[in-house]
């Protein structure tokens, strides 16, 4: 299983990591956010659907709680009409679970091209690509960025930790998707300061090249996220979700007399992104007409 | 009603991750992992293991202790970890400090007195040292000492000042070093991961020659009758002049060379990365025969009796006839010696004592198995619980 899994994901993203240290003029830390925005690119499309499929999820909300307030006592009835509103609780979850493998390897790929001991580099060496004999010629890598940090060591200076804690809470904010449940937007509240503090913490610890790697895995989640914004708010749009802004994401998703909670949207709506793009005028309209009525719920 | 519920969300949730920072953080709990490669030395019916974070004497018949440095760690002064083989000179065992986990060094050598384990004195060489990756050589009077901070200490544990040996003399690469030096000849030859193998007056330290390559150098180079026989990185594996540092010969293996090669009879073994061991003519570089493991091969060959044995990344000690009957693809099998291998990595150069291979495990509690070469059984282990 590791084999396949370094066959498929590690090892390409080892040579491609130590391909473009290679191309970008010895630079670790730009092939770092090279190899970043290459693979966020790569998976863009699953990033899109699973926000699109937490949105949908957001947006049945009140009719699941209705169900389950039914039907609490007929667990077999309660699932058999949750199938029939179009509830798949794995949708939302199942492509950001595919992307974790990619993350992982990530981080193998980046602790064996570091190579920060003797063994990394012997596993380094079994994973390069015959093929690329220049590859070698790399090794070992330059591991200073800008005369201070050596990547290859926990930053003593607490500079990459900090950076880490700041940016990650704020991808954080800014890219969690906004809940009508109170306990969810607790839950998401504690989290949006827990995570940041506890890859913080583990940055102490772990070579800086590694926190490289996550400020900028976390700065091009944010591009991205600016990037598909008039996607997601489109299919926002078509579920009656209200569209957050940036910094008030959480708050947005709360009912106020100003936005009044959004009606419930037509089971199993078929989504698509663009959907909305291609439908008429008067459609549209009618469309926001019915969302500004006031919640029969 | 409502809030109930979230509170008692909040709590799961909080719980959950709770959960995982505990497991995370237990995972730092126990031995830390090695990071260099375990080193033996047989001296007489002794055997010295240097091997994480304790350095052992043993009785290489009976395999039991007769004593380990430090004898217990304490926390607030942390001694190792340990790598490479440990080197006599006079009564004193000298090992080297490696890399901790985390990364941070321990830049020190370490004099353990042979007869009862006890420190004579521990010495960084200058401030800025890193990690003693694989131990130290000696021509009997210095003790060469390879350093990650690409420098090379050349001490005389004779000369104390303060209770710390003088430096000699010093020389800097341009990269670090992982790798012990070879001794011969007056001569020190030292590899580095700068690409080149440099041959040094081991009493000036003075600079020979220097012969570059097309990529690292991380394995001790072999002399023998006036050559060198070296692998690196660039996939090559060279024979060189050790008076001049010319090119004798050079052969192509498949993968990168982190292997010290075996000189037996008139034949050159060793092993590469990707599990490849080769046996070229000493004379010609004509590659002869190879055999497949499952795993790199760091660690250098060993000749006894009729056989070769090699061992592996992949945990398995093999066999090969030391005069092979080639197949017609030129390969030789490789034959597993225990079935169920030593179920750990295996980077480290084992020791023959008498019947017995000593095999240094890279990691887990058990750090040396003795496998019975007549029988194919283990004989003994040292396991150690910190």
């Amino acid at each position: 299983m590791g084999n396949i899994f370094d066959f498929l994901l590690v090892n390409p993203m080892t040579n491609a990591l130590m391909l473009l240290y290679g191309a970008l003029g010895n630079s670790y830390v730009l092939a770092i956010i090279a190899l970043t925005l290459i693979i966020r690119l790569a998976i863009l499309p699953l990033s899109i659907r699973q926000q699109i499929s937490a949105m949908k999820m957001a947006a049945m909300q009140p009719q699941i709680r209705a169900l389950q307030e039914k039907y609490k006592n007929d667990p077999q009835k309660l699932s058999e009409e949750m199938r029939k509103l179009g509830f798949n609780p794995f949708s939302g979850c199942l492509p950001l679970l595919l992307q974790f493998p990619i993350l992982i390897a990530m981080y193998q790929a980046i602790v064996r091209t570091l190579a920060v001991t003797p063994l990394n580099l012997v596993e380094l060496g079994s994973h390069v690509y015959g093929f690329l004999p220049s590859i070698a010629s790399l090794v070992p890598i330059e591991s200073t960025f800008l005369g201070i940090f050596d990547l290859g060591l926990p930053d003593r200076y607490f500079i990459i930790p900090i950076l880490v804690v700041v940016s990650t809470y704020l991808a954080n904010k800014l890219l969690t998707p906004p809940s009508t449940d109170p306990a969810t937007q607790q839950t998401n509240q504690m989290l949006q300061l827990m995570m940041p503090l506890m890859f913080g913490f583990f940055m102490l610890s772990t070579p800086a090249g590694l926190g490289i790697y996550w400020i900028a895995a976390n700065i091009a989640g944010v591009l991205q996220y600016y990037i598909t914004k008039p996607i997601l708010d489109r299919a926002r749009a078509q579920h009656g979700l209200s569209v957050p802004t940036p910094t008030t994401s959480a708050a947005a998703a709360t009912p106020t007399p100003s936005t009044p909670a959004a009606p419930p949207p037509k089971p199993k709506v078929k989504v698509k992104a663009t959907m909305r793009v291609n439908q008429s005028a008067s459609v549209r309209k009618r469309e926001d007409e019915q969302r500004q009525r006031p919640s029969t719920r | 009603m409502s809030d109930r519920r979230s509170l008692r969300a909040l709590l799961r949730r909080a719980g959950l991750l709770g959960a995982v920072v505990l497991v995370l953080a237990a995972c730092g709990g126990g031995e830390p992992q090695p990071t260099s490669f375990a080193g033996i030395t047989l001296i007489g019916d002794r055997a010295y293991l240097a091997s994480n974070l304790f350095v052992h004497k043993l009785d290489a018949r009976t395999g039991s202790e007769l004593w380990r440095f430090p004898a217990k760690h304490e926390g607030n002064n942390p001694v190792g970890p340990f790598a490479g083989r440990p080197v006599k000179v006079g009564d004193a065992i000298i090992v080297g400090g490696t890399l901790q986990f985390a990364g941070a060094p321990d830049n020190r050598l370490y004099a353990i007195r042979d007869a009862d384990g006890v420190e004579l004195w521990r010495f960084a060489p200058s401030p800025t040292a890193k990690e003693f990756a694989d131990g130290v050589a000696t021509d009997g009077k210095l003790i060469f000492a390879p350093n990650g901070d690409h420098t090379l200490y050349a001490i005389d544990p004779n000369q104390l000042e303060n209770g710390t040996p003088r430096v000699v003399w010093t020389f800097t690469t341009g990269n670090r070093l992982w790798s012990a030096p070879e001794v011969a000849e007056g001569k020190v030859f030292l590899p580095s991961l700068d690409h080149s193998l440099y041959a040094l007056d081991a009493a000036s330290g003075n600079l020979l020659w220097k012969f570059t390559a097309g990529a690292s150098i991380a394995s001790t180079p072999t002399f023998h009758e006036g050559t060198l026989y070296v692998g690196s990185f660039d996939q090559t594996f060279y024979a060189i002049n050790a008076t001049d540092g010319s090119v004798r010969w050079k052969a192509p293996v498949d993968a990168w060379i982190w292997c010290q090669a075996l000189v037996d009879g008139e034949r050159v073994i060793v092993g590469d990365v990707k599990g490849k061991v080769y046996a070229f003519d000493r004379a010609t570089g004509q590659r002869l025969w190879t055999a497949q493991t499952g795993g790199p091969v760091r660690a250098q060959p060993v000749a006894a009796g009729d056989a070769l044995y090699v061992v592996s990344f992949d945990s398995y000690l093999y066999r090969l006839p030391r005069n092979p009957t080639l197949r017609e693809d030129g390969n030789v099998p490789a034959e597993r010696v225990l079935e169920n291998g030593l179920g750990r990595r295996l980077l480290s150069t084992p020791v023959v004592f008498e019947d017995l291979l000593l095999v240094p495990l890279f990691d887990g509690e058990i750090k040396l198995v003795a496998v019975n070469l007549k029988n194919n059984q283990r004989e003994y282990e040292l396991r150690v619980v910190p």
